[in-house]
């Protein structure tokens, strides 16, 4: 029982710290750096130029109607 | 457009929109270590595991004064940095201008020829199959894809706003002021966004609709729109 309060208190101050830094890392990596990562992939090989005759084709544009 | 039931962002189409949605993740990863942090701690502390007979404690509470302050610099400086990003002198490619009126918006661009136009919602009796219900307008703001569009924002009446989420812009539009935002979107595409300052009864009826186009595309449908 000695030093109950010190030691328990240093073990979940260690416990809040991990908890927290543990749960914005797995969002990070869950959450954030994928997001980063499609739309890094999205844009690599990206032709707007074939999105936009896919889009004419399909006639959803207003300014470029599908013959 | 928002899906049914969606929660976050919609997809970013501009460069800024990316940005914002990055810094959303970074100030939400703070706020969720904050929140677990007190969570875990109010959990010890109810259940009995962790309690203090301290009454005079100079070293904890300097921590807890030098910490948050350190959280919060952490969050102001990617804030400051998108802030001014969105500012930069970015020597537009096109100007219009948006005016908001009771209850539609109404487009100039007097960069090329006087062309000016009003947009109002189509309503739902005549909406074609497949449409969007209560965002669908007679005449788009059609832009050219890859140019940094200038919009000058103002109202005819009383207050209004244009905005259109996934270009992260968001503009008031104040009756006797020029409110000036710009955006730039890489992608072709239909981008929806609605009135966003309550204007009278039918603010949630008059949308805004911007279309990108290839600039070939987008001179011809200004000068089919002119004559």
């Amino acid at each position: 029982m000695r030093g109950l309060l010190a030691r328990r208190m240093k073990f979940h101050l260690l416990g809040a710290f991990v908890v927290s830094m543990g749960s914005a890392l797995l969002y990070k990596f869950g959450v954030a750096e994928p997001r980063k990562r499609a739309y890094e992939d999205f844009y690599r090989n990206y032709d707007p130029m074939k999105d936009f005759e896919a889009m004419k084709a399909a006639g959803v544009l207003e300014s470029a109607p599908p013959k | 457009m928002a899906n049914h039931s969606q929660l976050n962002f919609q997809d970013a189409s501009s460069p800024i929109m990316e940005e914002l949605m990055g810094f959303h993740d970074h100030a939400l990863m703070v706020a969720l270590a904050i929140c677990s942090l007190v969570l875990y701690l109010l959990t010890t502390t109810l259940t009995g595991k962790l309690s203090s007979n301290t009454v005079d404690a100079q070293v904890i509470e300097l921590v807890w004064t030098i910490l948050p302050a350190m959280v919060l610099v952490m969050l102001a400086l990617p804030s400051l940095r998108i802030l001014y990003m969105m500012d930069e002198i970015n020597e537009p490619d096109l100007t219009l201008k948006a005016i908001g009126h009771q209850w539609y918006w109404s487009y100039e661009y007097t960069d090329l020829k006087d062309l000016t136009f009003d947009s109002y919602m189509i309503p739902t009796t005549d909406l074609p199959m497949g449409h969007f219900r209560l965002l669908e307008v007679d005449h788009r703001v059609v832009v050219p894809v890859n140019s940094t569009i200038r919009v000058i924002v103002t109202a005819d009446d009383v207050l209004h706003s244009w905005a259109v989420p996934t270009l992260g812009v968001k503009t008031d539009a104040v009756p006797g002021r020029l409110n000036q935002t710009s955006f730039l979107t890489p992608r072709p595409g239909v981008f929806y966004g609605q009135c966003s300052e309550i204007c009278g009864a039918n603010h949630s009826f008059m949308p805004i609709v911007v279309e990108s186009t290839p600039l070939p595309n987008f001179e011809g449908w200004s000068t089919s729109m002119s004559s």
